[in-house]
């Protein structure tokens, strides 16, 4: 183990100087040091999705990012979508389709469904499927999670 | 255990040379999955990402394609310079786990692992590619067929570094086709099969074949291709050549499929890859 240094972070619009050894995961910086929970630790490999978060505007798994690499770069969790109390479009449309069960899936995946519609505001739902392939929903809730996702620009259609 | 930033490939073999079991790091979809799995436990870090030049791909005056060895998957899978067969290799990135996962990923960390149920080394056999590596004494080039040497073993010393993956030009008109089995969209294939073909009036010109996830390296057997090169591809010389390389064929048992489900789905796979190919060029004929 190395001596934990203090690292310079941007994170959600905010410069935050965090202790990381440099071994520490991005994910255990935000959730331990920074109290950031909406980055979820499940498999801790890559494969799940629940602690993606964006760097650098795309989405990354923070389980599998060195936090001292990610120095300087801005970082995005699910706590930077909202304006306030203002959520964003696709955090309504998740709350009014009733696309959280458990809940643990949702952060993570809100990040992947956030990217996604900044490149393509009124995707297909296969281009959904696609885009959220890497995150799993252990409730199994992905046909609420799917029509979103894709509802969630509707307001906005031309 | 410390982490070193070095600014050139020179410094950072250096690295490598003077701290016994460090480990070089790109994008970290490899090496950090390993180390929370408390698989590996490397003694320093050596990011590449300081490193100028190392992520990129360009397009050789001879038509070859030069990947560094720092390109994200989804860059690779995205590119436009590869050609004809060439196109394999952006094809099998584009089916590396997700999207997320690919852009973190580079082909260099992807093939230094050299996880035989990884996607990059069957396309990079079949499209005859070779890896260019820096050393403590300068630089080597080895071809792909001979840089695996063991399950996960590759023939790197641990004080080199893959630079660069080199894709010769293929046959105009050649078509690259990447085929995988997986239980789940994203997972690593059971069996996959990279497939580099030409067909002139129907039979079949030019092929080159390779087999992943059968054994420590992809499969390539020169016999099986021109057993089919001059044909029209019929089912029986289909099958034979997959018998051919089910019987070089050296697959494990393990989570995902038996060493039997592997040997049994191999031929059925090759089968169904070149069949697709075909059906594809009529729709493109007609």
């Amino acid at each position: 183990m190395s001596r934990p240094r203090l690292i310079d972070l941007s994170v959600n619009g905010t410069p935050r100087t965090v202790r990381a050894s440099s071994e520490q995961t991005l994910l255990e910086v935000l959730r331990d040091e920074l109290h950031l929970t909406g980055p979820k630790r499940g498999c801790n490999q890559g494969v799940c999705g629940a602690c993606t978060v964006l760097i650098d505007n795309q989405p990354v798994r923070s389980c599998l990012s060195l936090a001292v690499l990610t120095e300087n770069r801005p970082i995005t969790t699910v706590e930077g979508l909202a304006k306030g109390k203002s959520l964003t479009p696709l955090q309504q449309s998740i709350i009014d389709c009733g696309a959280v069960q458990c809940g643990f899936c949702t952060g993570g995946l809100l990040m992947v469904a956030h990217a996604l519609l900044a490149d393509n505001p009124h995707p297909t739902s296969d281009e959904v499927r696609s885009a959220l392939s890497g995150n799993l929903c252990r409730c199994s809730g992905y046909a609420k999670i799917v029509e979103a996702v894709c509802r969630a620009n509707e307001g906005s259609l031309p | 255990m410390d982490l070193f930033l070095p600014q050139t490939i020179e410094e950072a073999v250096g690295l490598l040379v003077q701290h016994e079991g460090a480990r070089c790091i790109s994008g970290g979809a490899t090496l950090v999955a390993m180390m929370n799995a408390g698989l590996v436990e490397p003694t320093a870090l050596v990011s590449l990402r300081q490193i100028p030049g190392l992520a990129g791909i360009a397009r050789e005056a001879d038509g070859s394609v030069r990947i560094g060895a720092m390109t994200r998957h989804v860059d690779t899978a995205t590119s436009a310079f590869f050609r004809d067969g060439q196109r394999v290799v952006p094809h099998a990135a584009g089916r590396i786990a997700n999207r997320v996962v690919r852009n973190m990923g580079t082909m260099g960390g992807s093939i230094s692992f050299a996880d035989p149920a990884a996607d990059y080394l069957a396309a990079l056999t079949a499209a005859g590619a070779t890896i260019d590596i820096a050393s403590p004494g300068g630089k080597r080039t080895l071809p792909v067929a001979g840089f695996v040497t063991d399950w996960y073993t590759t023939a790197l010393a641990s004080e080199e570094i893959v630079t660069s993956i080199v894709v010769p030009t293929m046959p105009a008109g050649s078509i690259g086709h990447y085929e995988k089995l997986a239980r789940v969209s994203g997972d690593f294939a059971i069996v996959s099969i990279a497939i580099i073909v030409k067909f002139e009036d129907g039979i079949c010109t030019f092929l080159r074949v390779a087999v992943g996830g059968c054994g420590p390296a992809p499969l390539r057997l020169r016999e099986a291709e021109i057993l089919l090169e001059g044909s029209r591809l019929s089912p029986s010389l289909v099958a034979e050549a997959g018998r051919m390389l089910v019987a070089i064929s050296d697959p494990v048992d393990d989570v995902r499929a038996s060493g039997e489900y592997r040997r049994t789905v191999l031929p059925r796979l090759l089968a169904k890859a070149l069949t697709q190919i075909q059906q594809a060029q009529h729709a493109e004929v007609a």
